[in-house]
């Protein structure tokens, strides 16, 4: 936008509104920082600024099963609830994206309901539904539950996949003379294969992160990692909490450097460009 | 691709038939076991522990500690989608209208703390407003002795969720914000409105759909949270969620839970529906 008129104004408000911004971005990203300078603090609590650094606590995550085995237990958990909501969740976005039946509504509806249940309702739910069946406090309870709150996510994501696939591949395929079997493993899962991809992590995450199910029915013996983080935040105010935050935080920024790495190499050079713009 | 028509599918094979049947059966079989049987369970405690009767129903809307529970949740939730709104909604402004490479950096940041546990995010708040922690050592600074007591309160709550929610806020606004045709505004000052009014006027309204969405997620997720508050808040004034926890826990009143979990339920999907008949339910999760 160009405007001569009042343009000292103009520039105010424009850094005004720049300022504001920032300041409440500062207020989403820093809160998370702290917790990486709490990970070489010394101090036996939760102290900040920090009175001295070491590496203490790093060691002592690498060598607490008490720390270790929930982390395994998290990241079985959630391979295995993945690889569930996907076998579960594909074959029905088929059905739901290429075909027309009755009761389709229906079967949409059901998919997505998970989604509308707070989690501690579900957490109430499983807790006396799994008792009752003598299964809480075991992986398949776990796995389960986090299964079928994933299922609406993993739902809308590869229903969107499916949405963008051009049919016309599949067409070709067969008049070219390939059957059903193969058009569909060399062509429609190749293609899609992406899209699952992100609907597989999307599921994943989703259960490495959930707290409030895994609270109520995973007990001590399968404890997953937010399960044992809020026991030690809660019940030992243990500093090792502050490593597990800093490398899951460190994971997640090597995740998008990763996944946005086009994104943000273009960010970069689109920043030159325009320096350049401004420079010419 | 054409549509089927209804010819098409009546004219459908059996085999067919049993082809969908396959495919959506096991899905519906794992909903119907995994997520139907344990809500129709607590429907049914909530009305027969320990005895048949709509008691627990009578108590929660009887009894003090439950109704200023009840009202104590809504409010919590009500001002942090407002304090949200204000919030996001210059940043989201910004990065929306702007395009540069800062505005960019902010909304990937905003975007990549959904990534990022809220245990993660919740002991971060613990360690900044604890007693030790930098928000003390400020107030003391500035002469508060002894310093106010910041964690475990319902100021602390709405801290935490305030910032654990916010993301949610400015993507959705974010979202309606860059698909707004700037010319219009333009159109606006041409047409002799001010800065002011061409934002009030033009801007705000087509920003609207956004800022429904964000309050919808925002509020609901707000009703039914159980950790944030029960790490930061205070274990006297306690939301829905973490009373429905204690009551199960410590004092093993079933139905009463239940009831309550029932209630926050049907509150939710009251809300969702209205939503739905307004707006679309397929644009709340984009």
């Amino acid at each position: 936008m160009q405007s001569s008129k009042g343009g000292g104004m103009d520039r105010v408000n424009r850094l005004a509104v720049t300022l504001v911004a920032s300041l409440i971005g500062l207020f989403v990203v820093a809160p998370m920082f702290v917790v990486v300078p709490m990970s070489f603090s010394s101090a036996q609590s939760f102290e900040f600024p920090p009175p001295g650094y070491w590496v203490g606590y790093y060691e002592k995550f690498f060598e607490t099963p008490g720390w270790l085995i929930p982390v395994g237990n998290s990241i079985f958990i959630g391979s295995v609830s993945a690889f569930l909501t996907m076998l579960l969740v594909v074959p029905a976005a088929f059905a739901l994206v290429r075909r027309q039946f009755r009761g389709k509504n229906i079967v949409r509806l059901a998919v997505m309901l998970p989604l509308m249940v707070p989690s501690i309702v579900m957490a109430l739910g499983y807790f006396e539904f799994f008792g009752i069946i003598g299964l809480n406090q075991t992986y398949a309870a776990v796995v389960l539950a986090h299964t079928c709150i994933s299922i609406p996510i993993a739902f809308l994501v590869v229903a969107a996949t499916l949405k963008g696939f051009d049919r016309n591949l599949e067409r070709a395929a067969i008049s070219l003379g390939a059957n059903p079997l193969q058009t569909f493993a060399l062509i429609t899962l190749p293609v899609l294969r992406p899209g699952f991809l992100v609907a597989l992590l999307f599921a994943f995450v989703h259960s490495f992160d959930e707290s409030v199910i895994a609270l109520f029915i995973s007990g001590r013996d399968v404890a997953t990692l937010p399960r044992k983080m809020f026991d030690s935040i809660t019940v030992d105010a243990d500093p090792v909490i502050a490593v597990v935050s800093t490398l899951l935080i460190g994971v997640v920024l090597i995740g998008a450097l990763i996944g946005h790495y086009r994104e943000i190499a273009a960010l970069f050079s689109s920043g030159r460009k325009s320096g350049l713009a401004h420079a010419r | 691709m054409p549509a089927e028509t209804p010819t098409m599918v009546a004219r459908k094979s059996l085999s067919e038939r049993f082809g969908t049947l396959l495919l959506v059966a096991p899905v519906m079989i794992f909903i119907i076991a995994v997520f139907i049987v344990p809500l129709v369970r607590m429907a049914w405690l909530s009305i027969s522990d320990p005895k048949l009767s709509l008691d627990n129903y009578v108590m929660l809307f009887s009894s003090a500690l439950y109704a200023k529970s009840m009202l104590r949740t809504f409010l919590i939730s009500l001002s942090v989608t407002l304090i949200c709104i204000f919030l996001a909604y210059p940043l989201a402004y910004y990065a929306a209208t702007r395009g540069n490479l800062w505005g960019r950096f902010l909304l990937i940041a905003a975007a990549l703390s959904f990534w990022i546990s809220f245990i993660v995010r919740t002991y971060a708040w613990l360690v900044i407003l604890g007693n030790r922690g930098p928000v003390i050592d400020i107030l003391k600074t500035v002469g508060f002795e002894p310093a106010p007591r910041v964690l475990f309160t319902t100021t602390a709550t709405m801290i935490g969720l305030t910032h654990i929610l916010l993301p949610y806020m400015i993507l959705a606004l974010y979202s309606v914000m860059t698909k707004i045709d700037g010319n219009l505004g333009r159109a606006a000052l041409s047409l002799g409105a001010t800065p002011f009014r061409s934002f009030i006027k033009v801007y705000f309204p087509l920003t609207l759909p956004g800022l429904v969405n964000g309050c919808v997620l925002v509020f609901i997720f707000c009703l039914g949270f159980y950790v944030t508050p029960a790490l930061l808040g205070s274990p006297r004034d306690l939301m829905v969620a973490g009373l429905i926890a204690t009551e199960v826990q410590d004092l093993l009143q079933w139905g009463l839970a239940s009831a309550m979990a029932m209630l926050l339920l049907a509150i939710t999907v009251t809300l969702l529906t209205i939503y739905d008949r307004l707006i679309g339910l397929d644009r709340l999760w984009g």
